[in-house]
């Protein structure tokens, strides 16, 4: 089992490929990129991507993911000059080094899981 | 968006002239590995993976030797935007089957709620459909001159 800051990194690879399908299925999104010239053809592709990936995220840890997208529609969210990038909350200073060994880091306030980039 | 607008989301230190790389996957490889170099984050890796499956979804090189590699990503910060060049051409799966030449990655954070990467990658789309200026792009040997053939297309 990979270590918890390896989780949070496939979380944060699953989090991307969902934002990329999610763009696909939105008509204005796909039809400006269709007039551009690009395919978006390999939708299957991506959902085997994603299957896979899933595997190998601890089903905890993607069961909160996959609550968290459907309240949010991003669960994972970027933390900037302690700042939550999901609710612009600021973090205490000390936030990152309150880590406990094998955990990972929510907003205190909006409850995202938070990522150090 | 004009033109020189345009030529201001490129940066020096984003720049490859000459690509070593001689596939797909290395291109895609050497220019993340750039990107990686000159900006502050961590996980390239998933850069790199964003793009891959990209390409999945359907190859970005539209033709006539022009790719379009982009997406959006968590681990990066700001619309980043770099040019790479292959003299010889690499196969990228173009929808003519032809060498790839031209690379323009764009990638951006998935906060961008102005959809600035779209609008980028529009523009240049657009602007690419001229083959004066992929000729001219072909040619350029510095930044400051990519950024005026940008600029003054």
């Amino acid at each position: 089992m990979t270590s918890m800051e390896e989780q949070v990194k496939l979380l944060v690879a699953l989090q991307d490929l969902d934002l990329m399908m999610k763009e696909v299925n939105d008509v204005d999104t796909s039809s400006e990129m269709k007039q551009m010239g690009f395919k978006l053809d390999g939708m299957a592709e991506l959902h085997k991507a994603r299957a896979n990936l899933a595997k190998r995220i601890r089903p905890q840890l993607l069961n909160r993911y996959e609550r968290l997208s459907k309240s949010y529609g991003r669960a994972v969210v970027p933390v900037t000059s302690n700042l939550c990038l999901g609710c612009f909350v600021t973090l205490p200073t000390s936030y990152p080094s309150l880590k406990l060994k094998d955990s990972f880091l929510t907003c205190q306030n909006c409850g995202r899981i938070l990522y150090f980039p | 968006m004009k033109p020189h607008e345009l030529a201001e989301f490129f940066h020096e230190s984003l720049c490859i002239f000459d690509l070593t790389a001689t596939n797909k996957h290395g291109a895609l490889t050497e220019m993340v590995s750039c990107i990686g170099e000159k900006l502050q984050f961590k996980d390239k890796d998933l850069l790199l993976e964003m793009l891959i499956n990209r390409e999945s979804l359907g190859s970005t090189a539209i033709g006539k030797g022009v790719a379009f590699p982009h997406g959006r990503s968590l681990a990066i910060q700001e619309l980043t935007v770099l040019f790479a060049r292959s003299t010889a051409g690499i196969d990228f799966d173009a929808l003519d089957s032809k060498p790839t030449h031209l690379f323009f990655l764009i990638i951006a954070p998935p906060q961008d709620r102005d959809n600035l990467y779209l609008q980028v990658l529009g523009h240049l789309v657009e602007l690419i459909k001229s083959a004066a200026l992929r000729k001219k792009l072909m040619e350029v040997t510095s930044f400051s001159e990519l950024q005026e053939t940008l600029a003054s297309a």
